[in-house]
Order: structure tokens, then sequence, then C-alpha cells
């Protein structure tokens, strides 16, 4: 039995969780450490609360994509590509302004997880987790069998939980209003979701995972016309106490309705 | 409720025909969402015998099998009474294939019978590919959960997260 460890880092204004099934090898905390510093210069690259962010120069100084960070295009273009495909549920526009926040953390994280990359596969490590503010990119090495096992909080019962998951190598991601109030915003009506809705999605990557989550959760209980272009693996949406669940990219606890009905 | 009936007729539809052409674009985690009742173990469905069932579940490489049904009687639902199984569609980790029951025009069962079963890796994954809904809460101490996911957190928030509690257990 391998040793397991967690480090713990301030990142993006929440905190960042990094749990390594493994040793603890110089090797292993220079990926953390460059793990940890790739998260940091996205947040530079990216924060919305700071002025000399690449973000707040494109807003106030009215440079250009090509004037800034590469990031900032490369987001932008998956940006433009999930707003057309989630039918404007996800707009990074819709203030008037590029603001990717929302976006933003999912993509770095699965960028930074990248530091793992030869540790796993020469099978130094066993797996990591990196859990940013809640949304996870989950990895386990080609030799090992190790699962994660994954709790969904529960919205609205503090320290409850509503689902769990097993995930070998993928992500999961959770958008919603419980943890900070009303913060989530319909880009199609600038109106602010009163919530409590809550949306998870597991998917392949941590990038497809936020942003899909985030387009489910501006979606609510009663939208799930996004779900056959979403390329994602399962998920569950919570409104009020009513939960819809899918995998595969169609409704799965819709059976279980007619069954009780 | 006839309406509600059609309408998930289509996804039922939908899904036989979704887990039976879905190839290139089977999703890493092949995972699903299943009901575990008052408990936050994962299991695999029970499986109906049914002579549609027949569908090798030992055997993945056997490739697909065409539905069929057990009887043929229509309610007023429009849903044929029986059994059916979907054909087996190849995913990353093997064949998954689906079965629904109807019974009284209702659909009663839905069932994915077959499971990879070649690799042990494979089982592993399998084993744990259905997602679980904790009906009944449960505590996340309890559950046993290696990471927990929620609505971003502030630095303030995450102290008294369950995933803070987590993180200080294997600090």
């Amino acid at each position: 039995m391998t040793g397991a460890f967690t480090v713990v880092e301030p990142v993006m204004g929440t905190v960042a969780s990094i749990t390594v099934i493994g040793e603890r090898t110089p090797r292993v905390e220079r990926a953390i450490v460059a793990c940890v510093a790739r998260l940091r210069d996205d947040e530079r690259v990216f924060s919305t609360y700071r002025d000399d962010s690449d973000i707040s120069r494109l807003r106030d100084e009215g440079l250009e994509l090509g004037d800034v960070d590469p990031r900032v295009a490369e987001v932008a273009a998956y940006c433009r590509d999930l707003r057309e495909r989630s039918g404007g549920r996800f707009d990074a526009h819709w203030r008037g302004w590029f603001d990717p926040t929302g976006y933003v953390k999912g993509w770095s994280t699965d960028a930074a997880t990248r530091a793992f990359d030869e540790l796993l596969a020469d099978g130094e490590v066993e797996a990591v987790g990196v859990n940013v503010g809640g949304d996870m990119r989950l990895r386990t090495a080609p030799t090992s069998d190790h699962g994660w096992r994954i709790g969904i909080a529960h919205p609205t019962h503090e320290g409850e939980l509503l689902a769990t998951v097993e995930v070998v190598d993928g992500a999961v991601a959770t958008s919603g209003t419980s943890e900070r109030g009303a913060h989530l915003v319909d880009p199609r009506t600038g109106v602010h979701l009163a919530g409590p809705v809550s949306a998870t999605v597991v998917a392949d990557d941590l990038t497809t995972a936020d942003a899909w989550a985030t387009v489910a959760a501006i979606a609510g209980i009663d939208d799930v016309d996004w779900m056959p272009v979403a390329p994602v693996a399962s998920g569950i949406v919570w409104e009020h106490g009513r939960t819809r669940r899918f995998a595969g990219r169609v409704e799965v606890s819709a059976f279980h309705d007619v069954v009780a009905g | 409720m006839k309406k509600i009936v059609y309408a998930f007729m289509a996804t039922v539809t939908g899904l036989v025909l979704l887990f039976s052409y879905r190839t290139s674009t089977a999703p890493e985690s092949t995972s699903a969402l299943a009901d575990a009742p008052s408990s936050g173990v994962a299991t695999v469905p029970k499986t109906t015998p049914t002579p549609s069932a027949s569908a090798s579940s030992g055997s993945p490489s056997s490739g697909s099998t065409s539905s069929g049904s057990t009887s043929a009687q229509t309610s007023s639902s429009g849903l044929t009474d029986g059994t059916f199984t979907g054909q087996a569609a190849n995913t990353r980790f093997g064949p998954v294939q689906v079965q629904i029951t109807v019974s009284g025009g209702a659909i009663t069962d839905v069932q994915v019978p077959q499971y990879p079963s070649e690799s042990g890796r494979d089982q592993q994954i399998n084993s744990r590919a259905l997602p679980v809904l904790v009906k009944e809460t449960v505590q996340a101490q309890s559950a046993e959960v290696d990471m927990v996911s929620g609505a971003t957190y502030t630095s303030t928030g995450y102290r008294t997260s369950l995933q803070s509690a987590l993180d200080q257990a294997r600090a």
C-alpha cells in the first residue's frame, strides 16, 4: 500500500487541494510546485479582480487579443465555441466585455495537472487529484487500478452528500448557487439565479466538466435541451429538492419517475 | 400522464439507440448515475432473467445482439409489455447494453445487463462506473470519499467545507 498525502494551497480566491497517491519524493514535490505555479500564473493573466491582469487590460485599455498573453486568445476561442454549443446558456461576453470566469478554473486545472504527466506515465505516483474550489481533475497511472471516490456536496444540507461518483481518470465539476449565494447569472437575461440550484458534471477533462456544469446550472432543472450536445459522461442537476440525472447524453432519472408514477 | 409516457418512450428509444451507436464519442470515463436505495454503496442492478436477455452477458467480444420482446401486449400508453434489449454498444471499456422492462404500459425496470469483463482493469472500471445518487444523504465521513465536489467555495468557505476536513485527515 503506497502512501497518500494532500497539499493545500490558496489560489484563485479559493483553495487547491492536491492529493497524491504515492511517495512524497523530491520529484513529486517539484511537480506540485509546478502545478500550483501554473494555477497562479493563469490567475495573474485571467483574474478580473486584478487591474493589471491581461483580462482587465483587455477590457480597460482597449487592447486586442493579439496584444495580450496568448492564453487569453486560446480561452476566448473555447468560450466562443461553448457559447454556440450551449445555445447561449454560457456567454463570456454577456456583460459587454470578455470575462471567462467560470471557464478558466477548469481549463487552468487541466493545464496545471499536466505537471504530473511524467510521474504518472512512469508510475512514480499511482494517482493525482487536483481539486480547485470543488472542481477536480483526477488522474490515474496506466499501471494502477486506483479509483477516485468523489462525494457531491448536498446543495443545502451542509456536511451531507447528495451523491457519490467513482472516477478512474476524468473530472468532476459542480456549479451552483449554494456556496456563495446567488453568483450565477443567466447570460441570456442578465438575471441572477435565485436558486438553490446545483449541477454536477463528470467528463474526461475539467475544462469540459466545469464548462458544462455551468451550462447545466444556468439552464436549471426544467431545461435539459443542451444535454444531447454536451460532450460529457454523466451528471446530476438538483433544484429545490428535485433531481435529474443523465448519462451518455440522455436522462436516466426519467425512468424512475415513470416507475414511481 | 399519457403525454408523459410518450415523452419517456422517446427517451427510452433515445437511450437504447445511443447506447447502440455511440462509439467514437464514448466518453473516457464511462459512467452512469444510478439509484442505490438507502445506501451509499455502488451496486450493479440486479439482472432479471428473460428470454431476450440471453445476450451473452459473459462474452463481451460476441458483438451486438438485436432487440426483442417477450410478449406483444400493447397498452393504452403505446408501450408494449415485455423486455427489450438494445444492441450492445462498444465503448472504450467494452460493450455496454441496455435493457428495459415494460409492464402494464409503463417502464418498470431499466438495466444495463452487460458489462465488459475481459481484463481486470475493465472490471475495476465497470464495477465503479455507476455513480450513485445518495437518496438518503449520508455524512461524508461515512461515505469514505476521497474528495468532495461542490459549488465553488471561497478561501474562507473552504475552512468549514467537507474537503477541508478530508484534507486535514490526510495532511
